[in-house]
């Protein structure tokens, strides 16, 4: 068999030269029995398994299983995976020595099969690994005791900084008190030591808060607070906290807000802190000079992408590029000798930096030494709504190529920074979006493309959304197309009333959103069930039962907005609840039996209300069966369902345009 | 006009010293309770027109005891500020959900605190 075995140069290997390899080789080679018998052992594996030759191993080592193994299991778990796989590698395992002594080893085994296809032996090579498991071993616990260490450090910080605050409490609130005294009593001998121990005070305050700061945001205990805000006004508030600042150093402040920018949707806090940080930082390492910021919303290629920058632009003592490489590293100031001239922790830049990460942002520096530094903080404009990371070079599409059949949104909106964030909901949905910046390329396009859906905003300049839609709903190629209208203004009556289907105010609300896609593009061949019902958990348990048996649900908080729902829409059942506040479920009943589109639609009243044989009589034909809530079941709601579902099938009506 | 009377709740005396003192120079009048349970007697006996509420005080801690406060409705009108030395994330929103107006932190910056009070009882 293996005499044809050649060398390169063509030299015959022969049966000795394998002989050797076996006996000399570092690694140890066995073959054993399928019941836990040593076959062949080489001297390899008896040095590593501590036997003073193979004959010796062979002969003590006859139950693999009990005598090798640490653990007992292993034996069988080798097995397993050999009649699975018929071979193993780096099968690791403890196993004991001959003086009992414990070391790891790696096996890479194969299974030989007989002609019946069972495994009659095991032929694999060892390798003592003890040394690199020890190796691991001691990384993974230096590993742990590290994270330990740093736990606790942040433990201990933030402890230390409740400790401290509490002291420093008393020291600036005396110290105010004794200038507020002293000035009452007209005595001024004390007041510049006062300010000076009030001031330190103040310092000392600061500079606890940011070690706290760092220390929570180490420890994971730094949580976003999001809400939307005006992002002049929060300038206007820095400004005033900074003026002092700039005015130490014989600076000249410069603030230029792009008029555009308008709100944010972010954490208030921690952008006004990282902004005072940079400005503050940049107010301190320039004398007699200039620092602007500037505020806008970024673009790329022409295309918005969804971030707000702001820009700190100093003519101060600037940085070498290892200083700036290392600004934003906690407790390291660009050098040390900065500290003792400049003073600070050094740590207002880390924080920053850790607060506009933790935002989806970014702070940035360009430095040159002696001429200033240029730092430079985005923020996504819907922190809530991460951007879309725009490629480079992306070039707009001016004729977006539609595949057929495609599920395509026309979204027609001027903000251009509107378009990333709804694209996105969009593609969570499936969905593509194709984008128009102004009301009459948005028409052009609808024609062009015929879109599932159109997401129109009110105010633009040229033609407005209101023309957009009376022009949209005039086109019989156009006017079943269900338009949802998206504005800052709230203007839903008029909305309605022209025939929109959904209605939404600004910011987008994401759950709101994707509600509104589900109601708006239900396809027609699925039904679907509107629930009227004030209580929200009971909605939500409703809703969630539905779902699960595959409807698709509409839901109305009230009647009211139940038939508006209805003027709109056309469900195919309607579950509602009787005692609701406004109108209630008989007003509601009464008044669907009483239209011509919605007295087809049947309802099922859902009720914790004890019905007497009145209301029974007081509830109209289109109501199909009363169920008492809490005495039926998931099973039995379906059935009724699907009894009436079924039994008044109707067609579906496309939401039709009035 | 009689001046306002604030009950301070709070349990180190350098601090409670220290901001009676201030206070009263601002032309307040100030009741003085050290835990929670002694600042809602008080409240039942002779109502204050705000409360100012360092959040751990011991016997009924501020959180507690401002829950039992806008839960009766003997005096659940009164206003009640929350403070606390923690700062902690999480905290104000906290301290409005158990019923308080409105929040700061210590150390107190005398101006903005004022300028607070001002505002609930201006209500």
């Amino acid at each position: 068999m293996v005499n044809s075995l050649q060398d390169v140069d063509g030299y015959v290997v022969t049966d000795a030269d394998f002989r050797g390899i076996f006996e000399h080789l570092v690694e140890g080679i066995y073959r054993t029995a399928v019941d836990g018998r040593f076959l062949l052992a080489n001297p390899a594996l008896a040095a590593i398994y501590g036997y003073a030759s193979p004959a010796e191993l062979i002969a003590t080592l006859t139950k693999i299983d009990e005598q090798l193994y640490v653990d007992a299991d292993r034996r069988g778990e080798f097995i397993r995976l050999m009649e699975e796989h018929d071979c193993v590698w780096s099968f690791e395992s403890a196993i004991y020595r001959k003086d009992r002594s414990i070391i790891w080893i790696s096996e890479n085994v194969r299974g030989i099969r007989n002609s019946a296809g069972q495994i009659v032996y095991y032929e694999g090579t060892v390798q003592d690994i003890t040394e690199r498991k020890r190796a691991e071993e001691e990384l993974r616990r230096a590993k742990e005791a590290a994270e330990e260490l740093s736990r606790a450090k942040s433990q201990f910080l933030a402890n230390m900084s409740h400790e401290l605050r509490t002291p420093l409490n008393a020291v600036i609130g005396y110290s105010e008190l004794m200038m507020e005294e002293a000035h009452d009593a007209d005595i001024h001998l004390f007041d510049k030591d006062l300010q000076t121990v009030r001031g330190a005070g103040q310092q000392l305050l600061e500079l606890i808060n940011d070690v706290l700061d760092l220390a929570r945001i180490e420890s994971g205990k730094t949580e976003l607070f999001l809400e939307q805000f005006d992002i002049a006004t929060m300038l206007n508030d820095v400004e005033a906290t900074l003026l002092p600042l700039v005015r130490n150093n014989r600076n000249h402040f410069g603030i230029r807000i792009d008029p555009n920018v308008g709100c944010i949707h972010a954490d208030l806090t921690k952008v006004r802190q990282s902004l005072f940080n940079l400005v503050s930082n940049a107010c301190k390492f320039t004398e007699d000079g200039q620092v602007d910021l500037s505020v806008y919303r970024e673009t790329r290629n022409g295309v918005a992408t969804g971030y707000i920058v702001f820009q700190i632009k100093d003519t101060g003592v600037g940085m070498t590029p290892y200083q700036m490489e290392r600004v934003f590293e906690p407790f390291v100031q660009a050098d040390s000798s900065m500290t003792r001239k400049y003073g600070g922790t050094g740590l207002g830049l880390a924080i920053t930096r850790e607060f506009c990460r933790m935002m989806g942002g970014d702070v940035t520096v360009e430095s040159e030494l002696g001429k200033g530094s240029t730092f430079q903080m985005r923020i996504p404009l819907d922190v809530s709504v991460p951007p879309i990371v725009v490629e480079e070079p992306s070039p707009i599409e001016l004729e977006p190529e539609i595949p057929a059949g495609s599920q395509v949104v026309l979204l027609i909106d001027d903000d251009e920074s509107v378009h990333p964030v709804v694209e996105r909901l969009l593609e969570k949905e499936g969905l593509e979006m194709v984008s128009a910046f102004n009301g009459r390329d948005g028409l052009e396009l609808a024609r062009k493309i015929h879109p599932l859906l159109m997401i129109l905003d009110v105010i633009m300049p040229g033609m407005d959304g209101w023309a957009v839609l009376s022009k949209v709903k005039e086109d019989p190629v156009l006017r079943d197309i269900p338009i949802a209208m998206l504005t800052m203004v709230d203007d839903r009556e008029l909305a309605f009333s022209l025939g929109v289907s959904d209605y939404m105010v600004k910011p987008i609300n994401r759950v709101r959103f994707r509600a509104m896609l589900k109601r708006l593009l239900i396809s027609d061949d699925t039904g679907y069930i509107l629930i009227v019902e004030d209580n929200d958990q009971t909605r939500h348990m409703l809703k969630i039962t539905l779902e699960q048996a595959g409807w698709t649900v509409a839901e109305a908080y009230s009647a009211h907005s139940a038939i508006e729902h209805l003027k709109h829409h056309s469900p195919q059942l309607i579950i509602s609840d009787l005692m609701m506040p406004g109108m209630d479920g008989f007003q509601f009943t009464t008044q669907l039996q009483n239209h011509l589109e919605w007295k087809e639609i049947p309802v099922l009243v859902l009720t914790a209300k004890e019905i007497t044989d009145e209301d029974r009589r007081a509830l109209p034909p289109n109501v199909k069966q009363i169920l008492q809530k809490g005495s039926y079941g998931r099973e039995e709601l379906i059935r009724e369902i699907r009894a009436h579902i079924h039994d008044h099938e109707i067609p579906h009506l496309t939401p039709s345009p009035h | 006009m009689s001046p306002h009377r604030i009950l301070l709740v709070e349990d180190n005396d350098t601090n409670r010293e220290m901001l009676q003192r201030r206070l009263t120079r601002n032309g307040f009048q100030v009741l003085e309770a050290l835990d929670g349970r002694q600042a809602i007697d008080m409240m039942l006996s002779d109502p204050p027109d705000l409360v100012l509420m360092d959040m751990s005080i011991p016997v009924l801690d501020g959180w507690a005891a401002t829950q039992q406060i806008k839960a009766d409705a003997r005096i659940s009108h009164i206003p009640v500020i929350a403070l606390t030395a923690h700062a902690m994330v999480g905290e104000r929103e906290k301290a409005l959900a158990c019923g308080c107006d409105d929040y700061d932190i210590k150390p107190v910056e005398l101006e903005r605190l004022l300028g607070k009070m001002k505002h609930l009882l201006k209500r």
